[in-house]
C-alpha cells in the first residue's frame, strides 16, 4: 500500500485586536502632529485638488515674479537691468500674504469647531495650550514660507547673477538681516492677527471675509476720516495706527530705510518707524490675547 | 479594583443640575451606562475624562485622579463621542492615524496601526476614502477605531449605536463583543438602549434625571439568578407547572409562555421532562434576563419621589358678604 503523500499545509491568520508594544514619544509628538496636518490642510495636501487652488495660485504669485526675473537674468545675463527692489518686492509679497493669512488661518481653525473634532483631539493628552501652539506653529511655517523664501531667493538670485557675488555679499549683508527681520515680523504679526479673526468665526468664508473687511476697511476709514478732517482736530495723526493694512508697509519702508510717501497718511502723522513696529506689536499681544481667551473657551 | 469610580460627583450647567452628587463605581469588564436622554450619560463620561470641571465631588479613572492628572488619564483611555465628530474631508486612515500620533505613536507606527484598526472595525479599502461620505455606520466604525488605536486600557463609547441601522447595530455590538473578548479592554458603554447593554455588557448602571437608581451585575439587576429560557411544553398547565418545579426550576407564567429558570442546566431539566411525561415541546428559546422591567420601575420610583405632593384644594375664602 502506497503511503499517502502529505500535502503542503498552510494556514490563513486572522490576528484580530492586538495591543500595542511599539515606541511611544511625548507631547512634542502630538503638538508635532497637529503642526504636520495643519501645514497640510493649509496647503490641501492629500484632500480634494479644489483644495489646492487657492494656496498654491498664492504661492506661485509670491514665488512667480522672483523665479521669472532670476530665470530671464541667467539667460540674457545683466543687461536685463535692474529688478524691484527688495521693499518693492515686499509690497507684493505683503498682498499674498494678507491673502494668504485670510484664507489659512480659518482653514486651520474653523472646521475643526464647526465639525466638532476637538470632541476627539481633547480627549487625547493635548491642553489648550498644545492645540494653540500647534496651530501657531503650522501656520507660522507656511506664511514664513511666503515672507521669507520669495525675497531670499531674490537676494540669492542678485548674489549668483551679480559680477562678483563675493562682492555682492559684501555689500548687501545687510539687506538679507533686513529680509529676515522684516519678513519674520510680518509673518508672526499676520499669523497671530489671521488665528485671532479666525477663532471668532466658525464658518471659514466669514473668518476670511472679517480679515480681508478689518484689514481694508480700517485703512479706508482711517484715510477718509483723516483727509476729511480739519488739521486743527486734537489727536488726528494717531489715525495713522488705525490703519491696519497700513502699518505692515510703514514698517518694511522702515527697515529698508526708505521715505513714507510724501502727502500720505504716515507721512503727514509724523510718526517715525519704530512707531509702526510698537504698533505691530501691541496689535499682535492684542490678537493673542483673544486668540488665547478663545481657545481656552473652546469646548469639546 | 474598580476601572473608575466616582464620589459624590455633582455638575450644573446653568439652571440645570446634570448630575446630583452621584456615587459610581466601574467594575473591570463592560459596563452599560443607561438612562433616558438628558439623564446625565454623556456628562459622567465627559467628567470621568476630565473634559469639565465638577462643581463638587471627586472621581478617579485607572488609579489617577481626574482633577489631578487627566491628561495620563486621556492617554489610557479610549473616548467614542456622541454625535458628528469627524472631519469630512479627511481619509479615514489618515485621521485615525492623525489621531494614534495624538496618543504618542511615531509615524510610521501610526500609519500602520490605523490601516490594522481600521481592517479590524470592517473598514476595509473605504478607509482610504473621505469621512464625509460615509453612512452613520461607517462614521461610528471610524469613531470606534479612532477609540482603540491608541491601545487604550478603558474605552468609553457614548452612545455608539445612535443612528444606526439594525444590521449596523448589531455589527456594532458584535465589535465591542470581539474588542472585549479579545484585547482584555474594560469598556463604558453609554446608551439609552436597554438591549444593547443586555447583548454586550456584564454591569449596568442606571441613571435618571442626574442620580444614579442602581449598580449592579446585568443578572442582579434583571432580578433573576440566571438567564431563563421561555419554554411551551403540553398546555403549559398547572400540571406541567408542577412537574417544571419539581424538576428544580422556578417557573414564571410569561404571557403565551412560561420563563423558567434558577439552574444552569435548565434546558435539559426542561427536556428531560418533556420526554418523561410524553408533553409536546413546542417552545424552548433562550430568554436574556430582562433589564427594561428593572429600569421602569426604578425610574417610576425615582420620578414619583421627585414629583411635588399633589397640590392642596384651596382653602375657600369666606364669602363676602354683600354690604
Amino acid at each position: 500500500m502506497s503511503e499517502l503523500r502529505e500535502l503542503p499545509t498552510g494556514a490563513i491568520y486572522d490576528r484580530g485586536y492586538r495591543h500595542y508594544d511599539g515606541p511611544r514619544e511625548g507631547r512634542s509628538r502630538r503638538i508635532k502632529a497637529i503642526v504636520v496636518a495643519g501645514v497640510r490642510r493649509v496647503l490641501g495636501l492629500k484632500r480634494n485638488w479644489k483644495t489646492k487652488v487657492v494656496p498654491f495660485a498664492l504661492v506661485v504669485g509670491a514665488f512667480g515674479p522672483v523665479l521669472a526675473f532670476i530665470g530671464v537674468r541667467l539667460l540674457v545675463g545683466e543687461s536685463v537691468g535692474q529688478f524691484l527692489g527688495y521693499p518693492a518686492y515686499f509690497r507684493i509679497v505683503s498682498v499674498v500674504l494678507l491673502l494668504f493669512a485670510a484664507t489659512a488661518a480659518p482653514e486651520l481653525l474653523c472646521p475643526d469647531r464647526r465639525q466638532h473634532v476637538l470632541a476627539l483631539v481633547f480627549t487625547r493628552p493635548v491642553t489648550r495650550g498644545d492645540y494653540l501652539a500647534a496651530k501657531l506653529a503650522a501656520l507660522i511655517v507656511v506664511i514664513g514660507l511666503v515672507a521669507l523664501l520669495p525675497l531670499v531667493i531674490l537676494f540669492a538670485g542678485n548674489a549668483l547673477t551679480a559680477p562678483s557675488a563675493a562682492n555682492y555679499l559684501r555689500h548687501h549683508l545687510g539687506d538679507l538681516g533686513r529680509i529676515l527681520f522684516a519678513g519674520g515680523v510680518l509673518t508672526v504679526f499676520y499669523a497671530v492677527v489671521s488665528l485671532a479673526v479666525a477663532s471668532l468665526a466658525e464658518r471659514r468664508s466669514l473668518a476670511t471675509a472679517g480679515m480681508l473687511g478689518t484689514f481694508l476697511a480700517s485703512s479706508a476709514l482711517a484715510n477718509a476720516m483723516f483727509f476729511t478732517s480739519p488739521s486743527t482736530v486734537p489727536g488726528r495723526r494717531w489715525l495713522t495706527f488705525v490703519s491696519l493694512g497700513g502699518l505692515p508697509a510703514r514698517f518694511v519702508e522702515w527697515v529698508f530705510g526708505q521715505p513714507f510717501e510724501s502727502g500720505s497718511l504716515a507721512s503727514q502723522a509724523g510718526f517715525t518707524g519704530p512707531a509702526y513696529l510698537i504698533a505691530l506689536a501691541a496689535l499682535t499681544l492684542l490678537a493673542g490675547s483673544v486668540l488665547a481667551w478663545r481657545i481656552a473657551r473652546l469646548q469639546p | 479594583m474598580p476601572v473608575a469610580e466616582a464620589e459624590r460627583l455633582s455638575k450644573r450647567y446653568g439652571s440645570v443640575l446634570a448630575l446630583r452628587g452621584v456615587d459610581v463605581t466601574v467594575q473591570s469588564g463592560c459596563t452599560g451606562l443607561v438612562g433616558s436622554n438628558g439623564a446625565g450619560k454623556s456628562t459622567l463620561i465627559k467628567l470621568l475624562l476630565g473634559l469639565l470641571k465638577p462643581d463638587a465631588g471627586q472621581a478617579r479613572v485607572l488609579g489617577h485622579d481626574v482633577a489631578v492628572d487627566p491628561l495620563a488619564i486621556r492617554q489610557a483611555v479610549g473616548y467614542l463621542p456622541e454625535g458628528q465628530c469627524l472631519p469630512a474631508d479627511v481619509t479615514a486612515a489618515d485621521f485615525v492615524a492623525f489621531m494614534a500620533q495624538l496618543g504618542g505613536l511615531p509615524p510610521r507606527q501610526a500609519r500602520e496601526r490605523a490601516s490594522e484598526i481600521c481592517y479590524q472595525v470592517g473598514l476595509e479599502e473605504e478607509r482610504y476614502r473621505a469621512v464625509g461620505g460615509f453612512s452613520t455606520g461607517m462614521q461610528q466604525r471610524v469613531k470606534l477605531a479612532t477609540a482603540l488605536v491608541h491601545d487604550p486600557q478603558l474605552l468609553l463609547l457614548d452612545e455608539p449605536t445612535d443612528g444606526m441601522d439594525p444590521q449596523g447595530r448589531e455589527d456594532m455590538l458584535d465589535l465591542i463583543k470581539r474588542i472585549r473578548a479579545e484585547l482584555g479592554v474594560d469598556v463604558l458603554v453609554s446608551t439609552h438602549l436597554l438591549g444593547d447593554v443586555e447583548r454586550v455588557c456584564d454591569h449596568v448602571i442606571m441613571v435618571h434625571a442626574g442620580q444614579v437608581l442602581l449598580q449592579a451585575s446585568i443578572v442582579e439587576a434583571a432580578g433573576t439568578a440566571s438567564p431563563g429560557f421561555g419554554v411551551q411544553l403540553g398546555d403549559n398547565g398547572g400540571e406541567v407547572r408542577a412537574a417544571l418545579v419539581a424538576a428544580g426550576l422556578e417557573v414564571k407564567p410569561a404571557g403565551e409562555e412560561l420563563h423558567v429558570h434558577g439552574r444552569d442546566d435548565a434546558a435539559d431539566l426542561v427536556r428531560d421532562v418533556a420526554a418523561d411525561r410524553g408533553w409536546a415541546l413546542r417552545r424552548l428559546v433562550p430568554r436574556a434576563p430582562s433589564l427594561e422591567e428593572t429600569f421602569l420601575r426604578l425610574q417610576a420610583a425615582a420620578a414619583a419621589e421627585e414629583a411635588p405632593p399633589p397640590p392642596q384644594a384651596p382653602t375657600p375664602e369666606p364669602a363676602r358678604r354683600a354690604s
